[in-house]
This record gives structure tokens, C-alpha cells and sequence, in this order.
């Protein structure tokens, strides 16, 4: 039995049997875990809003990038919605051996042993191969981090259209003609926001205005 | 006044008559067109009305060959023509057939040609009648202007009618579109097909060409309104009398075989009435009044019915009535707690051909702020009615709509859109969907990785100033170990370089001595700067106390000086530059202590 330690998964499961909860009972903060965004996207996705589960399935992914059980939900949520998946490359896999933020910390640990064996070197002049070997490891874990890095980005600015066809206008005004229509569950990169309105570009290329009620970004705006 | 015919008696068998049309005004004529079998019309007697006169006017034959048998019909037109108003009963001229009905208004009424009156000298308005018609002098055309009534106000649309009376067969064209002679009131555009119908008039036959238009007025004041339309007629050219033997035939064909006519260029135009045009009251002016004259009334709509927050609504004004159309202009709602408005677009579908009636639609986008239950208040729209002579305000009724809130952007948020989603909670998707993970752990503050927070960030700087305050401190203890302020060691590098500088030109003149003398003696001085000793001879004691792992070269150094002395040693190439790499690095580092 899958045992739900959570406050909100708790929550969660209150509102959709039907029952009030307190408001004094919700989280003041937001907090994040990939099983917890992993589980509310299940919900999502078994109530038949796949924007959200999407949504909630990439920022799962974003904690716990190398998650089989995440990977084979969004593609099959994707699929169930008539959406290509999208296909990671060789460089994202490598990329993606930790989670961000344990890449965070091998990238602090590199730089350390980078910089100890750099000063160590100009203050003593044996050990050679070791200092040699140490700074290629800390450059290595430098590297990883920064691919992570490079590869996370624009993740970080993509958004999902949680709204059924929501209409992409060619300029941030509501009674702009309308471009195309993005279906539920597309991931788009965002680029700027004017007026409640943010400016998208999908996948294919095409950009367009969409309103900021039809879509929720990857990662929340502070 | 109904008066009865008399039937009169038809030899010929009468297999159809037709009246057309069944209804004119006094001083027109109608045709009545009898078909028969046979090919004689002395046969053929025409009926008896009591103030209707028959008149034969053209006859025809043909002949049909039916089941190879011949069978020849007649066809005769009489002109009917009225000498007083009333209802005139012709009886059935076919064998049981109905007997047709003539009605005849009175004069002054203009009769259109589905029968109905279109204005007259009694009517409340000031259109012309078949006895307002203003011919052209040679008779060929009339245009005539008919108003619904003699007052208006400024900005008022009138719709009006412009008939242009052309007899057959004698205006040659149309040279262009009927236009006001003033500059005091504006015409609508004119329909580039007007209404084209046919008319007995004085017992001639006239094609009418009719424009149906709007009339407004842009200025207060009484003005004449006169329309006039540019024709080219023909002209007869015989004598009066023989003209009217060709007006008697009837058929323009006959008048054309039988006419000789020029073409001439003429304007005609309509009688000139005087219309009254008064200013719209400033008195009880409403603020939001924007020139809209007519008779109007409004209802409001908002789609959907339901939404989100922050997501767009539309709100309709629909402006229902008639009236002058392109004054009316709203803008709707213009500032609105917790809502969002946009200005208003607006399309109008009119209902008629003039664009006098119809509806215009305002769609104003609107976006609701706040979450929960809002009432939008009843729109407003002011216009100024020429019925009752004053302004009217038109309300909607107050709409209400359900904003839920907007879908979170953090997690906690999603409860409630989870909530809402539970309406609909068996999906097919559950089937193919991975199980739920065990949760555990306070989790992350934050979705952004550590790497790209500001606050991660200050660790690996704060690493890298260390390090690089490390590495400088090595690297200036490597160049600069002791740390004196002694006036020797402030000195020392000049000294280095004039030392150097001193060895550079022994070597360049191959004075082996000279060059070991001077390093000797160079090491010499800068051991008594450093120890402030005025010791002039060195031992080999303190060589090795002084220099330490250099101590053996200082010593073969100076042993190679002494030997200068007495010889005549030289040294190569590479033994300068060895002994100058040494001694350079002994001044500008000093002795180990």
C-alpha cells in the first residue's frame, strides 16, 4: 500500500473525495518532492486534465530527471493526448545522471578539488600525478554541472497549456486574431510576457501570444 | 364606393383575363388583357363598369397546332381607365370565372406596385403623388422624392424613395444616379440597382426605376430638398399631332418603326420641398448621449457564463431599433473593481436594405481579477427618440457571472483545480499510468536547481576567493619569502639589474675575468647589505651558512674568479648564461638562512 505521508497529497485526496479541508490545515510554503509532483500528476491525469498532469510530470522531472516511472507517465499522458513526446538525445541522458541539485553539489565538490590541487601545486612540488588526477576529476564534475546546467535552461522557461485549444494570438490584446490553437498538454518555451499575455514558441517554431490563464510555467515565477 | 359591373356579352370563347395591376390611383390606367379562341375581336364585347372606361389598345394572334390540329387564340389588351375612386367589380369574362376587383384610390395617393399607398398630399408626410409628378417638358420622364415627413432633427436619418419616370421607349439611357441639388442634407450611398417597375400613367406606359436611400440632415434650418438625375431622351421630330398617333399605338416597337426622334441630354428633376431640420435640445442631454437619433433598445450578454480568473470574458451589447446606425456607439464598461476591460469592438448587421434597421453588437473583452461571485452592472445607452421629442436612456439588466480562482502556479494551489476536476474522476487513463511513488522527506523550497540560485552561488565564489587568495599568497611567498622592510632589500632589485647589467657587457666583450670578478664581488656586497657586516673576506663556512644548495656553485664561482685572476681562462657561451642565471637568482632572492 503506497503510504502518503504528505500534507497536501493528503489534501489532494480530501478534495477530490468530497471533503472540506480546514484552511488552517494547508502548507504555508510550498514544498516540492519528486514523488509528491509525480503522484499529484497521476491525479491529474486519472481526473482527466492532462495540462495539469503534464505540467506536473515535467516538474517532477526537474527534481528526478533519471524517474523511469515519470518519463513512461508523461509519454503515455502525451500519447493519450495526441502529442509527440519529446525525444531526449544522448547529451540530455548524460546530462541527466543526477538530479540538478546533486550536480549542484558535485559541481562544488569539483571546484574544490580544481582549486585545492591548483594552490597545492604551487606550494608544493610532489605529488604531480595526484594533483594531475585530481584536478581532471574536479574538472569533470565542473563539466557535468555545467551541461546540466546548459541543458536545464530551457526548461526552465517552458510552460504547459492547461487549458483545452487555447488560442495563440498574434499580438497580447484579447481581440487579436488568432494565430492557430495549441491543444492541452503542449509544453511551450516562453519568452517574454506583456499584459497577462505570454509570448510562446512551440516546438515546431511557431510563436504567438497566448493568455496567461491558458498555460502554467514549468517552474512558478516568484 | 363599391360599384357593380354590368356583364357584357362575349361571342368568342374567352379562355383568360387578367387585370394588372388591380390597383391604381385616380387619373392611372390598368390593362386588362383577355385571351380567346378564335382569331376575330368583333366578337368580342367588353364589359360595362359605371366609371371605367374600356379602351382596345392592342390585339395579337397566333396560332398552335395541337394533336396536329390548328388552334388560333387572340389576345386583346384593354385600358382600363378609371373617372372616379371606388371599388369597380368586373365581372367574370371567362366562363365560371371569378369576376376581378379594380381598386382605385384616390387622387393624390401614390399606389406602388404591389398595390399599397406610398405617401399622398393627405398622408402625414410630403412625398409626391401620380399628381405631384413634375414631367419634363417634352413628357418623357418625371423624378419624384417621397418623404415620410417635413421635420427632422439634425443627425436624424430619413429613409426616402427617389422614383425616376421614364416613358417606354423614349429616354435613351440613364447618364447617372439621382442627386441631391443641396449641400444641406447627405444622402446614403445609392443602391447602383434600383427597383425597376412598370406603370400606366395618363394611359402611357412609364418604366419606374426606384432608389430606396437615407436622407440626414447636418445642419438646423429649413432648407429645400430637391433631387435631379442627368437623362438622354428622344425627341420626337414630328408634329404634336402625329406624336400623339405614335403615343396612341402604344407599343414602343410600333413607336420606333413608326417615330423619327433625336437624342437629347436633359436633367430632370424633382419638385423642390421645404424640410424643417431643428437642433436636438441641449436641455436633459444625457452624458453618455453620442448623437444616436432614432428609437432603440439594448440587451446585454456575457459568454461564457462561468470562468477563471484572469481569463478573458466577452460582454455584448446588442443595439436593437432603427435609426441613424453610425452614431451609435458605446463604450461600455470603462472602469471596474477587480475586472479588466478593454475598449469595445463593434459590427453592425443591419435588417434592411438602408441600413435604417438592424442591430448592432458591442463585444467588450473583460478579465476578472479576483475569484468568486461578481455582478456586472447594466449597461446604459442613450439616444434621442424624434418620436417623443426628448432623450431616452436604454438599460440592460445586471449580469451575473462565476470567476473561479486560477489554476495555481505552485503546488499548494492545485488542491482546488483538483477539486473541480474530481467531477470527472474515471478516466481511461488510470489504466496505463504508473503506480503512485511512497512519499518521503520535507522535500525542496524550490523547483529552480541549486546551481541556478543566487544563494548556492555565493558558496562556490566564496571557494574561489579563497583559492585564489591561496594561490596568491603562494605565489608571493615563492617571489618575495622574507617580508623585511629593510632598506638592503628594498634596494636589492636595482642592484640585481645594474649587477646584471655589469655581467651582460663582460660577456658581450669575452672578459671571462672581469665577469667573475665583478659576480664574486656582486655576492660579496649583497651578503653585506643583507648581514650588515663589514666582513670584506668570505669562507667557505659562510658560503655554505649563506646560500645553501647554491652553496656549491657560489663556491666553484668564486673559486673560478680567483683562478681569473692568475689565468687566462675563458668561458663558453652557456657558462655566462649558467653563472649569470645563478647569480641573478641569488641577488634577487637573497641567501637562505
Amino acid at each position: 500500500m503506497i503510504r502518503r505521508t504528505h500534507l497536501r497529497e493528503s489534501i489532494m485526496v480530501a478534495a477530490l473525495l468530497g471533503i472540506s479541508v480546514p484552511a488552517a490545515a494547508a502548507p504555508p510554503e510550498p514544498a516540492y518532492s519528486a514523488a509528491g509532483l509525480y503522484n499529484l500528476a497521476n491525479s491529474y491525469a486519472i481526473a482527466g486534465k492532462p495540462g495539469m498532469a503534464v505540467l506536473y510530470y515535467e516538474r517532477a522531472r526537474l527534481l528526478a530527471p533519471n524517474d523511469p516511472d515519470i518519463e513512461a507517465n508523461l509519454r503515455y499522458v502525451q500519447a493519450s493526448s495526441r502529442l509527440a513526446p519529446e525525444s531526449s538525445s544522448w547529451i540530455e541522458r548524460v546530462g541527466a545522471v543526477g538530479s540538478p541539485n546533486e550536480l549542484s553539489w558535485a559541481g562544488v565538490i569539483g571546484w574544490s578539488i580544481m582549486g585545492i590541487s591548483m594552490v597545492a601545486g604551487r606550494r608544493y612540488s610532489g605529488y604531480r600525478w595526484t594533483r594531475r588526477i585530481a584536478f581532471i576529476l574536479g574538472s569533470a564534475l565542473i563539466g557535468l554541472t555545467v551541461s546540466s546546467g546548459l541543458l536545464l535552461w530551457p526548461r526552465l522557461h517552458q510552460a504547459v497549456i492547461v487549458k483545452d485549444a487555447a488560442p495563440v494570438l498574434v499580438s497580447p490584446v484579447p481581440m487579436a486574431d488568432t494565430l492557430f490553437v495549441l491543444p492541452e498538454a503542449s509544453t511551450v518555451e516562453t519568452t517574454a510576457e506583456h499584459e497577462g499575455f505570454v509570448l510562446v514558441q512551440t516546438a515546431s517554431g511557431q510563436t504567438g501570444w497566448v493568455s496567461r490563464a491558458n498555460l502554467v510555467r514549468v517552474v512558478p515565477q516568484k | 364606393m363599391c360599384l357593380a359591373a354590368v356583364p357584357g356579352h362575349s361571342a368568342a370563347p374567352i379562355t383568360d383575363a387578367t387585370l394588372k395591376p388591380a390597383q391604381i390611383a385616380l387619373g392611372e390606367s390598368t390593362e386588362l388583357t383577355i385571351s380567346t379562341l378564335g382569331t376575330g375581336m368583333e366578337s368580342i364585347a367588353l364589359p360595362l363598369v359605371p366609371g371605367l372606361e374600356f379602351r382596345i389598345i392592342e390585339q395579337s394572334r397566333r396560332m398552335e397546332f395541337v394533336h396536329g390540329a390548328s388552334l388560333a387564340t387572340t389576345t386583346t389588351v384593354v385600358r382600363i381607365t378609371p373617372y372616379l375612386a371606388g371599388t369597380f367589380i368586373i365581372p367574370g369574362l371567362a366562363p365560371k370565372s371569378q369576376p376581378l376587383v379594380l381598386r382605385v384610390s384616390p387622387a393624390g395617393e401614390a399606389v406602388n406596385p404591389k398595390g399599397s399607398v406610398l405617401l399622398g398630399k393627405g398622408a402625414a408626410g410630403a412625398g409626391g403623388s401620380a399628381n405631384d409628378i413634375k414631367m419634363t417638358e417634352d413628357g418623357s420622364a418625371y423624378l419624384r422624392l417621397t418623404l415620410p415627413k417635413r421635420e427632422v432633427y439634425v443627425g436624424e436619418s430619413v429613409p426616402i424613395a427617389i422614383e425616376l419616370g421614364a416613358r417606354a421607349g423614349s429616354v435613351a439611357s440613364l447618364n447617372g444616379l439621382p442627386a441631391l441639388t443641396g449641400s444641406d442634407f447627405t444622402l446614403n450611398n445609392l443602391p447602383r440597382q434600383p427597383d425597376r417597375t412598370e406603370k400606366i400613367i395618363d394611359g402611357s406606359p412609364f418604366v419606374l426605376l426606384t432608389w430606396h436611400t437615407v436622407l440626414t440632415a447636418v445642419k438646423p434650418g429649413t432648407f429645400p430638398l430637391a433631387v435631379e438625375t442627368p437623362l438622354t431622351v428622344k425627341v420626337s421630330t414630328r408634329p404634336k399631332g402625329e406624336a400623339q398617333l405614335e403615343d396612341q399605338l402604344g407599343d414602343p416597337f410600333l413607336q420606333r418603326l413608326f417615330g423619327a426622334t433625336v437624342r437629347k441630354d436633359i436633367k430632370v428633376a424633382s419638385p423642390t420641398y421645404d424640410l424643417t431640420v431643428q437642433s436636438l435640445p441641449v436641455d436633459g442631454r444625457p452624458v453618455n448621449f453620442g448623437g444616436a437619433v432614432g428609437a432603440f433598445d439594448i440587451v446585454s450578454d456575457l459568454s461564457p457564463a462561468a470562468s477563471v480568473a484572469g481569463d478573458p470574458l466577452t460582454l455584448r451589447m446588442r443595439v436593437r431599433g432603427s435609426g441613424n446606425f453610425d452614431r451609435v456607439d458605446s463604450t461600455m464598461l470603462e472602469h471596474l473593481d477587480e475586472w479588466k476591460t478593454y475598449p469595445p469592438k463593434s459590427s453592425f448587421a443591419p435588417s434592411d436594405a438602408l441600413g435604417y434597421k438592424g442591430e448592432k453588437t458591442f463585444e467588450q473583452p473583460i478579465i476578472a481579477s479576483k475569484a468568486g461571485p461578481q455582478t456586472l452592472p447594466g449597461l446604459t445607452f442613450s439616444y434621442f427618440d424624434p418620436a417623443t421629442r426628448r432623450y431616452e436612456t436604454a438599460r440592460s439588466a445586471p449580469l451575473e457571472v462565476m470567476i473561479s480562482p486560477s489554476p495555481g502556479e505552485g503546488a499548494g494551489m492545485a488542491t482546488g483545480a483538483l477539486a473541480s476536476a474530481g467531477a470527472s474522476p474515471q478516466s481511461h487513463l488510470r489504466v496505463g499510468l504508473r503506480p503512485d511513488h511512497d512519499v518521503a522527506g520535507s522535500g525542496e523550497t524550490s523547483l529552480v536547481p541549486l546551481y541556478f540560485q543566487a544563494q548556492f552561488l555565493a558558496l562556490p565564489a566564496m571557494l574561489s576567493l579563497a583559492f585564489a587568495g591561496g594561490w596568491l599568497v603562494q605565489r608571493r611567498g615563492t617571489s618575495r619569502p622574507h617580508h623585511d622592510d629593510s632598506v638592503g632589500a628594498r634596494r636589492m632589485p636595482k642592484a640585481a639589474k645594474r649587477v646584471l647589467a655589469q655581467l651582460k657587457a663582460a660577456e658581450r666583450s669575452g672578459n671571462a675575468g672581469l665577469f667573475l670578478n665583478s659576480a664574486r664581488a656582486a655576492l660579496v656586497q649583497h651578503r653585506k647589505d643583507r648581514e650588515l657586516t663589514a666582513a670584506s673576506e668570505v669562507s667557505a663556512e659562510d658560503i655554505d651558512a649563506w646560500y645553501g644548495s647554491d652553496a656549491e656553485d657560489i663556491r666553484r664561482l668564486f673559486a673560478l674568479a680567483d683562478e681569473a685572476n692568475y689565468s687566462d681562462r675563458q668561458l663558453a657561451g652557456v657558462d655566462f648564461a649558467r653563472w649569470m642565471r645563478i647569480v641573478g637568482r641569488q641577488l634577487s632572492r637573497g641567501p637562505s638562512r
